[in-house]
């Protein structure tokens, strides 16, 4: 890898100050696995990980979730794929990949010598495809994980997987039954209660969750009476999705003992401290890498300054610290009498 | 060390190389002049060595507004061209000299919408050169240029390289230089700006308009036929074409009705720029394909970002 210093004129000034923070112990687990820091990238937003080694140094990731793969190849959806909504990005690219062979072939040898774990992201269309894609890619050296995306909503059975708890379950323990790699569960947000659906993959024997997934959205050009998106529906990511993630997590984190990867709309280093304290051990980068496509780098380089504020010298310093709202504990007074509802 | 060189799409044929050696960067750069130079037109200049020494004719790049989350993501626009000097268009140089980079483009969106608010001095984001750029253009007697609406701005470098008046990329790739004419089509005679950098390059400058405002009434299919007559042999021309999609599909339909060569440069939209996010597909066609006439041609949806935005007009299924 070249010189980690090629980056450095493209560091903003703000964040990842020169100042030689205090020493601060990054790692984390997530199951069995170690990563060496907490700041992954997000499945589909980081390609195969090649077209971004020009602008992050990829052996300084926590872990790189390529691109979902599916058994067979998949020309995806019809254009167009993305639209930009207030703060945030729908998509609808529908799981476009060139199939596993193709995937172990000429994409997981580049994967493998970044220097990061690569979490490989598989997509079945059913329980046997997900368990075959697993079978395939057990014994193949160097993968660090699998995350399963039982979640993608812009496939017609991803989001069937991933919104039944039984179905759920019953899709995890089917790749448990023929992986000894870690198993990570992507989870949709596109449901009632995400921690019953937590509490499946838990049954299967998921060793970690992600959430979330993106949640289901659209976009309507009036002036034309269409759809934006080619395939009408899609999943919404970006900022504005971040207090639904948020939610996701505090809500799984009460519901499993699990470790939770969290994902949905971070920017900021403000954002990725939001999900450590709220219960994820990790987070993942995603729409930001389109927007920016230095932002895991950038949050990494702000991550030990922003642990040293708070005097956390490790990560379990922070994760799951989350207190009670304030004044949680005082039982709110009744409402003056004639006094109009409170919105909630 | 070129970046998309090791990537995994298909192999290009050598006869369509998708590649070339300019290396993207991001970068803060400052904006340096911003104008307006028509009646949703504007031109803005970038203080940024990196973009303004290394781009071809038909690369790209994002642009970005700093620190806001509306609009979130960058655009892409078309590098116009590279300059030596802050202002002023005479002074360009050699690539190597280049620091200023200008892009001209078209307030449609939200994006331009605040970007055309934002004056010189202030910063934006920005990275690239991206995309291939023409690089598989023949040597012809004749280029003709073909543009459509804001199409203009991807064609510019091209015909100033290719009348000999500017050179590009480094080392600075030497062409032979022909005759070039500009086709330039557009609503109305508000939408054409800074047509003078094409007539002042020794292009022939020809214009249409819907509403016949300027230049002749009609299309650039119009115009094209109008002119056509006067042009030597159908074998000695080639078209670069810029413009809305329906546009480009007819310029490719007439260039293939008299076996001219024609590159199209495709407009789609993008999230990222990098082969990262897979928005920007085109239905571009396998190459083996399609041999037989009774069997359609197959396709494949390719990234217009790192196989483009560059394409030969006959690859691509409409």
């Amino acid at each position: 890898m070249p010189p980690a210093d090629r980056f450095a004129a493209a560091r903003p000034a703000s964040e990842g100050s020169p100042v030689e923070p205090p020493p601060v112990d990054l790692a984390v687990m997530i199951g069995s696995l170690r990563l060496p820091n907490p700041i992954l990238v997000a499945s589909g937003t980081f390609g195969y990980a090649r077209e971004m080694a020009g602008y992050v140094d990829l052996a300084r990731l926590g872990g790189i979730v390529p691109k979902t793969i599916t058994p067979l190849p998949r020309k995806g959806n019809v254009p167009w794929r993305t639209v930009e909504t207030s703060a945030g990005l729908l998509n609808s690219i529908g799981l476009d990949n060139d199939g596993i062979d193709a995937f172990l072939q000429a994409q997981l040898p580049f994967l493998l010598g970044c220097g990061a774990p690569v979490i490989v992201s598989i997509a079945g269309a059913n329980q046997r495809e997900f368990v075959q894609l697993a079978d395939r890619l057990e014994g193949v050296p160097g993968i660090a994980g699998l995350e399963l995306n039982i979640s993608c909503p812009n496939v017609s059975h991803g989001v069937d997987l991933g919104t039944d708890p039984e179905l759920c379950r019953s899709v995890v323990a089917g790749v448990r039954g023929v992986t000894r790699l870690p198993v990570i569960a992507k989870l949709t947000p596109n449901v009632t209660d995400i921690a019953s659906i937590a509490r499946g993959a838990r049954d299967g024997g998921a060793d970690a969750l992600t959430l979330i997934n993106t949640c289901q959205g659209m976009a309507v050009d009036w002036r034309r009476r269409r759809p934006m998106l080619g395939n009408g529906i899609g999943g919404l990511s970006g900022p504005a999705i971040k207090p639904i993630a948020l939610r996701c997590v505090y809500q799984v984190r009460k519901a499993v003992d699990l470790p939770i990867i969290g994902v949905g709309g971070i920017m900021t280093i403000d954002d990725c401290m939001e999900f450590f304290v709220t219960g994820a051990t990790a987070v993942q980068i995603g729409t930001a890498n389109f927007a920016e496509p230095i932002a895991s780098m950038r949050l990494l380089e702000a991550l030990p300054k922003a642990l040293a504020e708070i005097g956390a010298t490790c990560m379990a310093d922070l994760i799951g610290t989350l207190r009670p709202p304030a004044g949680a504990a005082v039982p709110a007074p009744p409402p003056p009498p004639g006094s109009p509802p409170h919105a909630a | 060390m070129h970046l998309w060189e090791t990537a995994t799409r298909p192999v290009p044929s050598p006869a369509e190389p998708a590649c070339n050696d300019s290396t993207p960067r991001y970068l803060t750069a400052r904006i340096v002049a911003h104008r307006q130079i028509a009646a949703a037109t504007f031109r803005i200049r970038l203080d940024c060595p990196e973009i303004a020494t290394q781009a071809l004719p038909g690369q790209f790049a994002m642009l970005r507004i700093p620190d806001r989350l509306d609009p979130l993501l960058a655009r892409p626009l078309a590098v116009y061209d590279s300059f030596s000097a802050p202002e002023g268009d005479a002074v360009q140089g050699p690539p190597s000299q280049r620091r200023y980079v200008d892009f001209v483009y078209v307030v449609h969106g939200k994006f331009t919408t605040a970007l055309k608010e934002i004056p010189a001095g202030e910063n934006l984001i920005v990275w690239g050169p991206l995309g291939n750029g023409f690089v598989a253009i023949p040597a012809v007697e004749h280029l003709v240029l073909v543009a459509g609406g804001i199409g203009q701005t991807a064609l510019l470098a091209l015909g100033k390289e290719q009348c000999g008046r500017a050179s590009y990329g480094l080392p600075p790739r030497s062409r032979p230089t022909s005759r070039v004419t500009l086709c330039w089509g557009a609503r109305t005679a508000a939408a054409f700006g800074d047509v003078a950098d094409f007539s002042q390059a020794g292009i022939d400058v020809h214009l249409a308009t819907l509403d016949g405002s300027a230049g002749q009434q009609g299309t650039v299919i119009d115009l094209l036929n109008t002119l056509e007559p006067d042009w030597n042999s159908p074998e000695s021309r080639h078209v670069a074409c810029c413009g809305p999609e329906g546009m480009m599909e007819a310029v490719a339909a007439w260039t293939a009705g008299r076996r001219i060569g024609c590159h199209v440069s495709l407009e789609a939209p993008m999230a990222c720029g990098i082969g990262i996010c897979f928005t920007c597909v085109a239905r571009v066609r396998e190459a083996a394909s399609g041999a037989s006439p009774d069997e359609p041609p197959a396709w494949d949806y390719r990234r217009t970002c790192v196989e483009g935005p560059i394409f030969s007009a006959a690859s691509i299924e409409w």
